[in-house]
């Protein structure tokens, strides 16, 4: 974990990617409900973030993480073709060090915790307030 | 050693055994599996698992030879499990040395030695994770050699009143730390939170890392919703793990195992557990006193009695069943150093061999499993040597030139049959006939007279044996000698069965426990004698003068044939004549069923036998004793050693 967050830190000087600030986080928001996308996408414009892409089903997640590299990815847990759970595995499996945020709703406990064990760094619970998102993902990057 | 971990120091020689057995039977496995893939990765990951967790305890225990010979280990595996790769065949080599060496220092801290690791291995196991390294396509760099060796640090957090689940913010925890070492204890354990239980949103976890607290820190600074958090050094070393109240697992990437998930287990010493089935045999002794004592008592006060002794019964007879059922283990414990030795024998012969076990998770008394590993890993070696062809001799037959020998268990009723079977040569009955003939083993005549089965069987006399010249190995005749008399020490039987050019199999029909067995009573001059029934075929009613005679010992007509009648008090040096009429018991002799001549037949029972304390086990003929429900002992006949002595 600790290792994650200093190689993202030491990794923006170089990176290629960044045209942005070195302090803008970039975030990729995966959740099938437009609404849902919507409404996270608020959130972390108001927080400072840059909201570089969205993904509607764990396969699109997929790809838009190979393809954009977020230092962030919320993640839905159900959704069509590939669920959270599964997107979660496959995208440590190519980026170990990516840090994925479980956006989860009361009664899926034991979702979350297999979220956890495929390598999930962070969850939060719906309904949720701007305010706890934001303390979240800022103490899971390290801020 | 610190005096205050002497007491873990039994668990942790048998836990770190299990951890060495384990990583020899995986790294043998792996070799067998030919491509790079998830398999391979899910082993791998195996492998670093035992090693990482044997240098933790090693540490916990200050063994700095033992956990700095594994943590060189560690420090080969890692690459390789980072890949996701199956180690090369030097690496293996490596890997096997090391194991061998950590064994070999297991036992010395077993025995209250301690002992350093051989400077020679710690360099070879250097420069192949050194190789090891180069080779990775994306090696990160410095080893993590030179950190320091895990000690325990003390988490304790509380999760705040405000998140919604509590206890899926204490798995993140738990996880999180994980990252960072071994999870030695966590309160409540794993399988705890993820049924939603944590009582006062409190966690309290001990950790064996190398990381410094600031990291342990850091760590946990970046999870939400925790009230409080608190970390230190552990003021006593960390406890094994296999203490740990709950359930760990680590290091947290590991898949789930759903065997270790399942199972909270302790471990008990094998000797408790005799004594408890020991205890339980008393049980069943002093319950059926009491009934005896109640059928001398007036009618009238009987039924109470005899209501209270069913319930004792019935309450001891449960108490005895699961007593049995802690002592099973699974095969495993004698089979999965089977592949291991496999390999290392089929390339110092120059064969190549793919060794297979089925059934390994089928559970035996331990009293029988102790007695089975010797006769097993013969059978396999048997097998390897003399049954399996050099691959040369093996691609001219039109086989591949991998041998194969599978070893299967399974379940059949009450009894366990176990299978050792090859695609070498075959053995050849003939040859085995001559063998006898010339050894003076049998006659001509009556060699001939033996069906090809049976003359398989040959191969189990001492000095008799058909490999072609006897190896430093596994002199097939001696071995197998051996084999069958520890089989049917058991109660069990072997079968042999062959197919010339096609392979060999051995059978090994076995009873799942010894210790409860049952007897045929009888009586021998007025002494009471118990038989085991597994050896018994049948009995008849005789009058002896009756017999006829051949070679002057009396023949009973029996199943189609003659038996030999032998005088059981004579056998057993007591005096006195049999009385004219007599019962006949035909049971299992050397060479075949032998009749025992015997005053009466009392009838038959379950016996719990106990092992003959000196000086009766020094005599012959005697295996066991059992105690009658009158409270009067009774000792149990070795039939086979009786007839030959």
């Amino acid at each position: 974990m600790t290792d994650a967050v200093i190689t993202s830190a030491v990794g923006r000087e170089a990176d290629p990617r960044g045209i942005e600030s070195p302090m803008t986080k970039r975030v990729l928001i995966v959740d099938d409900a437009i609404f849902m996308r919507n409404m996270i996408k608020d959130i972390f414009a108001g927080g400072g973030f840059e909201i570089v892409g969205e993904a509607a089903n764990g396969l699109e997640a997929l790809e838009k993480y190979k393809e954009l590299r977020p230092d962030l990815t919320t993640m839905d847990i159900v959704m069509p073709f590939k669920s959270g759970i599964e997107a979660t595995r496959e995208i440590v499996k190519v980026d170990p060090q990516a840090v994925i945020v479980m956006c989860s709703a009361l009664g899926q406990e034991s979702l979350v915790m297999e979220a956890i064990e495929a390598g999930a760094s962070d969850f939060i619970v719906k309904p949720f307030k701007a305010e706890d998102v934001l303390s979240v993902v800022k103490k899971v990057l390290g801020d | 050693m610190p005096l205050e971990m002497a007491k873990y120091l039994g668990l942790f020689v048998s836990e770190a055994g299990d951890h060495l057995a384990k990583l020899g039977a995986e790294l043998v496995h792996l070799e067998s599996v030919c491509e790079d893939g998830p398999q391979v990765a899910a082993l791998v990951d195996g492998l670093f698992r035992h090693v990482h967790s044997l240098k933790g305890m090693a540490a916990s225990m200050e063994l700095e030879g033992t956990a700095a010979l594994a943590h060189r280990a560690e420090d080969l595996v890692e690459p390789f499990r980072r890949r996701g790769q199956a180690p090369d065949p030097e690496s293996v080599d490596v890997l096997l040395a090391a194991i061998d060496g950590l064994g070999a220092l297991v036992q010395r801290a077993g025995a209250g030695e301690s002992g350093e690791a051989d400077p020679a291995l710690l360099a070879r196991l250097t420069a192949a994770a050194e190789r090891a390294r180069m080779d990775a396509p994306m090696g990160r760099g410095a080893s993590p050699s030179a950190a320091l060796l895990h000690r325990a640090v003390e988490v304790e957090v509380e999760v705040s009143p405000s998140c919604p689940v509590p206890s899926v913010r204490a798995f993140l925890v738990v996880k999180k730390l994980c990252r960072l070492g071994e999870l030695v204890r966590a309160v409540p354990g794993v399988e705890d939170l993820k049924a939603g239980r944590l009582p006062q949103r409190r966690l309290s976890l001990v950790l064996a890392t190398a990381e410094p607290l600031g990291e342990v820190e850091r760590a946990l600074a970046q999870i939400s919703d925790l009230a409080a958090v608190e970390v230190r050094e552990a003021t006593s070393p960390a406890p094994l793990p296999a203490l740990a109240a709950a359930p760990a697992r680590s290091p947290a990437a590991d898949p789930p195992r759903p065997a270790e998930e399942a199972a909270r287990t302790v471990r008990v010493r094998v000797d408790l557990l005799d004594s408890f089935l020991d205890a339980v045999g008393e049980l069943i002794l002093a319950t059926s006193r009491l009934r005896e004592i109640g059928r001398a008592l007036p009618e009238a006060h009987r039924p109470p009695l005899e209501d209270g002794v069913d319930r004792l019964h019935a309450t001891v007879k449960d108490l005895h069943d699961k007593v049995m059922a802690v002592r099973m283990t699974p095969l495993a414990v004698v089979t999965d150093r089977l592949p291991r030795t496999a390999r290392d024998l089929a390339r110092r012969i120059g064969k190549q061999v793919e060794v297979e076990v089925r059934g390994a998770e089928i559970e035996i008394d331990r009293a029988v499993l102790d007695e089975l590993g010797d006769p097993l890993l013969h059978l396999v070696r048997n097998a390897i040597d003399h049954g399996l062809e050099a691959p040369a001799e093996r691609l001219g037959a039109g086989k591949s030139a991998t041998g194969h020998v599978t070893l299967s268990a399974r379940r059949e009723r009450d009894r366990v049959l176990i299978e050792i079977a090859d695609d070498g040569r075959g053995m050849d009955p003939e040859r085995l006939r001559r063998a006898a003939i010339e050894k003076g083993a049998l006659t001509a005549s009556a060699a001939r007279a033996l069906g090809d089965r049976e003359a398989l069987l040959l191969a189990c006399l001492p000095g008799v044996s058909t490999a072609r010249e006897v190896t430093e190995l596994s002199g097939r005749g001696v071995g197998l000698d051996a084999v069958k008399k520890s089989v049917e020490a058991l109660g069990g039987a072997l079968e042999i069965d062959t197919a010339r050019g096609r392979g060999t199999r051995f059978v090994l029909r076995l009873p799942l426990t010894v210790a409860v067995q049952q007897v045929l009573l009888v009586q021998v001059a007025g002494e009471v004698l118990a038989l085991p029934i597994a050896k018994v075929h049948g009995a008849a009613q005789v009058e002896l003068a009756a017999l006829d005679a051949s070679q002057g010992a009396p023949v009973l007509p029996y199943d189609g044939g003659l038996v030999p009648v032998r005088d059981l008090g004579a056998l057993l040096g007591f005096g006195g004549a049999r009385p004219a009429a007599c019962s006949v018991v035909v049971a299992d002799g050397d060479g075949g069923p032998v009749g025992l001549a015997v005053d009466a037949l009392l009838g038959q029972q379950e016996a719990v036998l106990k092992p003959l304390q000196r000086p009766f086990d020094l005599v012959g003929g005697l295996s066991a004793v059992t105690v009658l429900a009158s409270g009067r002992p009774v000792f149990v006949l070795d039939v086979l050693r009786l007839v030959t002595a």
